[in-house]
């Protein structure tokens, strides 16, 4: 269990003697408590302190990386049932699985749709994280070679799924350099799969759809074989089962603290979805209620983009509001006389007076200030949103060269700047909008003429 | 082996009941669960979450061609749009006053019985009733549906900080149920309700719209308020155990990524799929968050929201070991 | 402001009553001309345009202005404008009103000797001490400096004396004078180098003076101490003249970046310090130079304007001050009237808004050796807030705005005579009874009052959680009399009636009003929610509140608690303290081991940014409501409604 700030305090040498680079020994526990800082940041720590604090600090969930350098990925060391408590830490993975049994060439099509695909929002980059490579053929050779196809082609972090351990091996001796994932240790093969994954330095998938007795009995037996890089398969597969077993193995991790089931855990959608479209939404209960890797059957761009946004949303820290990056955001295919408006860079702030300008039908232009994420009210009380800063916005992204007007509307509340912007941006009208932003569309009927 | 003891939280508090309709109309009772969100195996969830779809009293030709197209016809008469959404397989019917607007018609009490009578009449299910959100113009048009259907049981809303006296008291005078509406913070959803309840409206008579946020604008605020007021509901706080209601077609369909089809990047795939999956990812997200009714736009989302929620109730009843 | 050049257009402005008139280029704003012609108006949001409290009427002639909603649409008729906004745009003739607060704000002194006991061992910074000079000789004739130096360190067991050059300059002659027989008065510790402060003919005998001062946003409190004897001998307070550049720290940061701002920042409270110093040496019959010592403490703003560090970034993210530790200085740099080689000393603060007030007061209420869990909060302008105890000390601070002092609130003001300070509401006919200090015919309310008025109209049902005036019911229950109506600021609540006060105009709580009040508390009762959070403990873990400021001393525990301000803890367990800052300051005067306690307690008091932590504004609007949202923290008023309905 993780300690607060006051327990590491007692544990600390309370000389505040400054050397952490904070003013107290009590900000330093505050912050360690937070996961902010380091405890080797203290040189005057007992043996007796650390050790404690190392017990406390032993993540419920593990934390597995698949994949190697330059292309991996890290799932697990979740410490929440709800991501308001603190945050959901490591994204769901999401992979796209391929046959051997498919022909070569929509192999390849897929393999490199699926490793080419990202698409962008607010500023962030969103793509796939792996691809997982499916024995459906029963060859040994044929998965082999498919393994090597996939391997020539992505650099994306692979997943072996093979029920055959010798068939596994085939695949193994041209990817275990990737550390791919191996699906899936079972109660019939569970021995040899545990030694490949000990052999290979890979992480291996524990399926057992028996319940959760038999699949933490499984994981306790491949774990005490030596291998630590698990991740769960409970093997139920729809919307009400896959919910109700997700939330026990997370909750029995983190309040229980349960270590046979101390893992990440995977799913496949696709394997109760009658249609694409409950694909996706299973997928997305799955990303939102405790899957850590989910593995697609389908890729289209219409599926994985709506996915990837809501992975988005709910990986977002609750603490950290995300921010949009500032700059200047076209809406409707704007002309250089369309209104120009400016706001601050909270994500919230941001998406009201966005889906406001959208929705008003006009061609705007919407220039968004780096405000680190506070809201117009809180930045302006924070002396981050006033005229020079939004004069020097303006001038870094030369927004005189894309309006003709040189007016800007400035949100109402903050109306007081007027008179300071005006000075800084001399030649420019500052022209006062309205306080909500669900006024946008009515302001500008009545007010925008140019 | 370390033998596994599944962890069954028994919670104290429970959500309350809210029936709409009935008096010889269909009735649909929402709320009532004693756990989070289908987890069936450690408390009862009496009744499913209903799906209403959004009816307007006017013809809007500022919504996607798309959700046009699929409407057709019946977006020119209430009546018609409300009865082709039963035919959908609506729970409910979600009639939005929006002519009411002052840049949409601004039409008045009269306009108002009228509409929301001719929806009560062409369809059988119970009825929420929305007004334009401007605070004056809501008072008006909800004062005249409330009493227009007095007795059949409508939810009523939104009440907002500003205005919920007057329509609060509509609902009370009227037999109807008030919907609360704060921006996505839950103290500010716990003190409406407060405020409700403190001009007298019962506790079985308050739902409660806590603001959605569509998938990619604001989802996760709306996601995780709504899981909080869940979670304190059941912890026993009877001030925010009302039922949840999410205006989510309202939200997906305001934004570009369902609205549009040209000039998007490739990578956001197909137009229409797109749109459904937006709306139908926001609904199911909700519906996971503690949603008890959400209020939809698009038939196919209303197909795959129904059919989800089959699923996820299937559950229902039986106790896992 | 630059001479007008000759193509600028200047223009005539003439002030009313004193029919004073300046000639300003134009776009200079009133409030400027009005200086011009050393006519001072109030600026209380610093010139912000935003309190709306600078109003000046036009008479005659143009002003280019800005709307202002501060104003009413019938003021905007009658030619009031906001000097600080309204740029002269013609020859003008403008009325300037009686400033109102200050006209009301009195100097309040008071003998408080005796009242004050030291706890600690008296051990001044400075000393005085008569020495034996043996004259010099042919034989010895070592220099004079060199021969004090050795009879000093002989006698005090110093390392060393410095001495400065002006009064080297005086030293041949009080040796002489006194026939080498002096008296020395010097700083430091025995063991130490210490600083010649002064040097006087002959033996002087009777009270060694020194000052203990606290310099807060709204007030100035100085104690004159007998450092011989450690006794308290006087005080006296004043408003800080500063009030006029700005109510608030923000305010007043803003203001001291104007060309010349800060300085004028500085001048004023040095004048107001000198003003309160004048009085009390005419009192108790001294030299200002006799007082050799001063220690101050103050905000971190204050303790920035005080001697003219800019404190521009106290405002801005991450809210960095230029220094927590001031370096000690004299009293004639700063042109403070005392002896000019005097020490002054500012108590160190903790963070940007988290003063020497408050490590002050840390250590006068006690709190620093407290065993058991403690809660300190100092309620003004700010709320500080300080949890622990022996072990470790946390402290936050919460901008409540000034509502507790009186600003911000339309019928606001001080706690001095004509001031409402208790409220009692009549449960069924809603009359209002109201005590006013001095037993006038009040004036205005205060802070104290304003809780009292905030739980009185929210028990008996005048407004609702959610501080609104519950119109329709008031009616219900006043008839014709009725003391609620839609005022120009929303929804108001006659306190009392124009011919029931003494201002001639009706003295009302609106809508607007309330809502100060609601920020105010909850932005209080939050920062305390959060701490304890931080500590992980509960309300009920706090074994004492300590209450310190002049807020402090008014207020009801019972009525903090039905707002929401104070948490709902057993009244024993809260303890007024008065001025613990200003306290703080006189122990730090009369002995080291306080002035090094509280030095020690600054370096470890932790100190949590609020604007950091993301749960702040949750736990604010949580908080802005009678008395919270979660009505389990205050079970004592849900008994008391559960009585009343
Ligand atoms: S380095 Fe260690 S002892 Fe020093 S202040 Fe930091 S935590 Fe305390
Ligand atoms: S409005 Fe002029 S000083 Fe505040």
């Amino acid at each position: 269990m993780p300690l607060s700030g006051i327990e590491i305090y007692k544990l600390l040498p309370k000389s505040n003697c400054k050397e952490c680079k904070f003013p107290t020994c009590l900000a330093f526990a505050m912050k360690l408590a937070q996961k902010q800082a380091e405890l080797s940041a203290c040189p005057y720590v007992s043996e007796e302190a650390k050790q404690a604090l190392d017990a406390a600090a032993r993540p419920p969930i593990r934390l597995v990386t698949v994949g190697a350098n330059p292309k991996s990925f890290q799932v697990g060391n979740e410490v929440v049932l709800f991501r308001h408590e603190k945050t959901f830490y490591h994204p769901t993975a999401l992979v796209v699985r391929v046959s051997d049994s498919d022909s070569a060439d929509s192999i390849a099509n897929r393999v490199k749709e699926a490793t080419t695909y990202t698409v962008e929002r607010v500023g962030h980059n969103m793509g796939l994280q792996g691809i997982a490579i499916q024995n459906k053929s029963g060859d040994k050779a044929a998965f082999a070679r498919c393994a090597q196809q996939v391997q020539s082609l992505t650099d994306l972090p692979l997943m072996l799924m093979a029920s055959d351990p010798g068939t596994m091996e085939a695949a193994l001796e041209k990817a275990a350099a990737q550390k791919p994932l191996l699906y899936a240790a079972t109660r019939d093969n569970w021995q040899p799969m545990a030694a490949l994954a000990k052999k290979y330095q890979c992480p291996v998938a524990i399926c057992e759809p028996g319940g959760l007795q038999p699949l933490s009995d499984l994981t306790e037996q491949v774990s005490k074989t030596g291998v630590e890089d698990i991740v769960l398969d409970p093997g139920v597969r729809d919307f009400n089962g896959s919910l109700v077993s997700l939330t026990q193995i997370r909750r029995l991790a983190l309040k229980s603290n349960f270590r046979p089931l101390g893992y990440p855990v995977i799913t496949f959608p696709s394997e109760a979805a009658s249609s694409l479209e409950e694909e996706a939404l299973l997928a997305g209960q799955q990303i939102a209620k405790y899957a850590s890797i989910v593995v697609l059957d389908h890729f289209s761009p219409e599926m994985v983009y709506p996915l990837l946004t809501l992975r988005m949303n709910i990986y977002t820290d609750p603490q950290k509001p995300i921010q949009v990056t500032p700059g200047v955001y076209p809406f409707g295919n704007p002309k250089p006389t369309s209104p120009l408006l400016v706001t601050t860079n909270f994500s919230l702030t941001y998406f009201s007076v966005a889906g406001e300008v959208e929705s008003s039908g006009f061609p705007s232009w919407l220039m968004v200030t780096d405000t680190e994420g506070l809201s117009v009210l809180t930045s302006w009380a924070a002396g981050k949103f006033d005229a020079p800063k939004i004069a020097k916005t303006v001038k870094e992204f030369k927004i005189s060269e894309m309006v003709s007007h040189q007016s800007l509307i400035l949100p109402g509340a903050v109306a007081v700047l007027r008179g300071e912007l005006e000075e800084e941006l001399s030649g420019w009208k500052v022209m006062v909008g309205p306080r909500d932003a669900v006024d946008i569309g009515s302001y500008l009927k009545r007010s925008w003429t140019s | 082996m370390p033998a596994v003891e599944l962890p069954v939280q028994k919670w104290p508090g429970r959500i309350h009941e809210v029936t709409l309709g009935g008096n010889g109309r269909k009735k649909v009772v929402v709320g009532g669960e004693a756990t989070l969100p289908f987890l069936h195996f450690e408390g009862a969830i009496p009744h499913r979450p209903a799906i209403a779809i959004e009816v307007h009293d006017r013809n809007p030709a500022e919504w996607a061609e798309n959700l046009r197209q699929v409407w057709g016809s019946a977006l020119k008469s209430p009546a018609a749009w409300a009865k082709k959404a039963s035919e959908l397989g609506a729970d409910l019917i979600a009639l939005r006053l929006s002519s009411a607007h002052p840049e949409n018609g601004n039409t008045g009490a009269e306009a108002a019985k009228k509409n929301v009578a001719q929806v009560l009449e062409a369809v059988d299910l119970p009825v929420i009733v929305l007004g334009p959100e401007v605070a004056e113009k809501d008072n008006e048009v909800l004062m005249a549906a409330a009493e227009a259907a007095r007795g059949q049981r409508l939810a009523i809303g939104d009440c907002m900080e500003k205005n919920y006296r007057t329509i609060a008291a509509a609902c009370i005078a009227n037999g109807h149920v008030a919907i609360g509406k704060t921006p996505i913070e839950i103290n500010l959803a716990k003190q409406l309700n407060i405020l409700i309840s403190d001009v007298g409206v019962s506790r079985d008579a308050i739902l409660m719209d806590p603001t959605t946020g569509a998938l990619g604008y604001g989802l996760e605020y709306s996601y995780s308020v709504m899981e909080r007021l869940r979670l304190a509901g059941l912890q026993g706080d009877a001030m925010t155990a009302m039922p949840m209601i999410c205006t989510v077609g309202e939200e997906a369909w305001r934004q570009k990524e369902a609205r549009v089809s040209e000039g998007v990047p490739t990578t956001w795939g197909q137009a229409k799929e797109r749109a459904i999956l937006w709306e139908g990812i926001t609904a199911i997200s909700l519906l996971e968050a503690g949603a008890d009714i959400v209020v939809l736009r698009h038939p196919r989302s209303v197909e795959l929201a129904r059919a989800t929620i089959d699923k996820l109730m299937a559950g229902a009843g039986q106790r896992s070991a | 402001m630059s001479t007008p050049s000759p193509s600028s257009k200047n223009f005539k402005v003439a002030f009313l009553p004193s029919h004073q008139e300046v000639e300003v280029p134009i776009g200079t704003t009133l409030q400027e001309a009005a200086d011009r012609n050393g006519i001072s108006i109030d600026l209380p949001c610093g010139g912000q345009g935003r309190c709306g409290r600078c109003r000046v009427k036009v008479e005659k002639g143009q002003v280019s202005q800005e709307d202002n909603p501060h104003l009413t649409p019938r003021q905007r008729e009658q030619g009031w404008v906001l000097s600080c906004q309204a740029q002269v745009a013609s020859d003008l003739v403008v009325t300037v009103p009686p400033p109102r607060e200050r006209a009301r704000a009195e100097t309040s002194t008071s003998r408080a000797a005796a009242t004050v006991r030291l706890e600690w061992p008296l051990e001044p910074a400075v000393r005085r001490a008569t020495l034996e000079i043996p004259p010099p000789t042919l034989e010895d004739n070592t220099s004079d400096l060199e021969r004090l130096e050795r009879a000093a360190k002989e006698a005090l067991g110093i390392a060393g004396l410095e001495v400065s050059l002006p009064l080297l300059r005086e030293l041949p002659q009080a040796l002489r004078q006194g026939e080498w027989r002096v008296t020395a008065i010097l700083e430091g510790a025995a063991g130490d180098r210490a600083r010649l402060v002064d040097i006087l003919p002959g033996e002087v005998k009777g009270p060694l003076w020194g000052m203990a001062v606290d310099i807060g946003t709204t007030n100035v409190v100085v104690y004159l101490a007998d450092m011989s004897s450690g006794h308290l001998r006087d005080s006296a307070s004043a408003p800080n003249s500063q009030a006029s550049c700005g109510e608030d720290v923000i305010s007043r940061i803003i203001y001291s970046l104007r060309p010349e701002g800060l300085k004028h920042l500085q001048e004023l409270v040095i004048q107001t310090l000198n003003e309160l110093l004048s009085e009390l040496a005419v009192r108790n019959g001294l030299a200002t130079t006799e007082i050799y010592d001063m220690v101050m403490a103050g905000n971190t703003t204050m303790s920035h304007l005080f001697l003219g560090i800019p404190p521009r970034h106290i405002r801005e993210e991450p809210y960095a001050p230029a220094a927590t530790r001031f370096p000690p200085t004299q009293a004639r740099e700063l042109g403070i009237n005392i002896n000019p080689n005097a020490s002054v000393t500012c108590l160190p603060s903790v963070a940007a808004y988290v003063g020497g007030d408050i490590t002050s007061g840390v250590v006068s209420s006690g709190l620093y050796k407290k065993k058991e869990l403690t809660l300190f909060m100092d309620v003004g302008t700010n709320g500080e807030i300080v949890l622990g105890g022996d072990d470790w000390l946390m402290t936050d601070a919460c901008s409540a705005g000034p509502a507790f002092e009186g600003a911000g609130i339309a019928s606001g003001m001080r706690a001095i005579k004509g001031a409402t300070e208790d409220v009692r509401i009549h449960s069924k006919t809603l009359e209002p009874t109201l005590k006013v200090i001095g037993d006038v015919k009040p004036l205005g309310i205060c802070g104290s009052g304003l809780i009292s008025a905030l739980a009185e109209m929210r028990v008996t049902g005048v407004v609702d959680r959610a501080g609104k005036i519950n119109l329709s019911y008031i009616r219900e229950a006043m008839g014709k009399r009725c003391r609620a109506r839609e005022g120009e600021h929303g929804k108001e609540f006659v306190l009392a009636w124009a011919s029931e006060s003494g201002t001639g105009e009706d003295i009302v709580l609106s809508e607007v009003d309330i809502n100060n009040l609601l920020r105010a508390k909850g932005a209080i009762y939050a920062g305390i929610t959060i701490m304890l959070r931080h500590a992980g403990v509960s309300p009920q873990d706090i074994n004492e509140v300590l209450i310190g400021g002049s807020f402090g001393r008014h207020i009801d525990v019972e009525e903090a608690i039905q707002t929401g301000l104070l948490p709902d803890l057993p009244w024993e367990r809260f303890k007024y303290l008065g001025n613990t800052s200003a306290l703080g300051a006189f122990q730090a005067l009369l002995s080291r081991q306080a002035r090094a306690a509280i030095k020690e307690v600054a370096g470890r008091m932790t100190y949590l940014e609020l604007i950091a932590d993301n749960s702040f504004m949750e736990e604010f609007t949580a908080a802005a409501f009678l008395p919270h949202t979660d009505m389990d923290r205050f079970p004592s008023m849900k008994n008391l409604l559960r009585e009343a309905s």
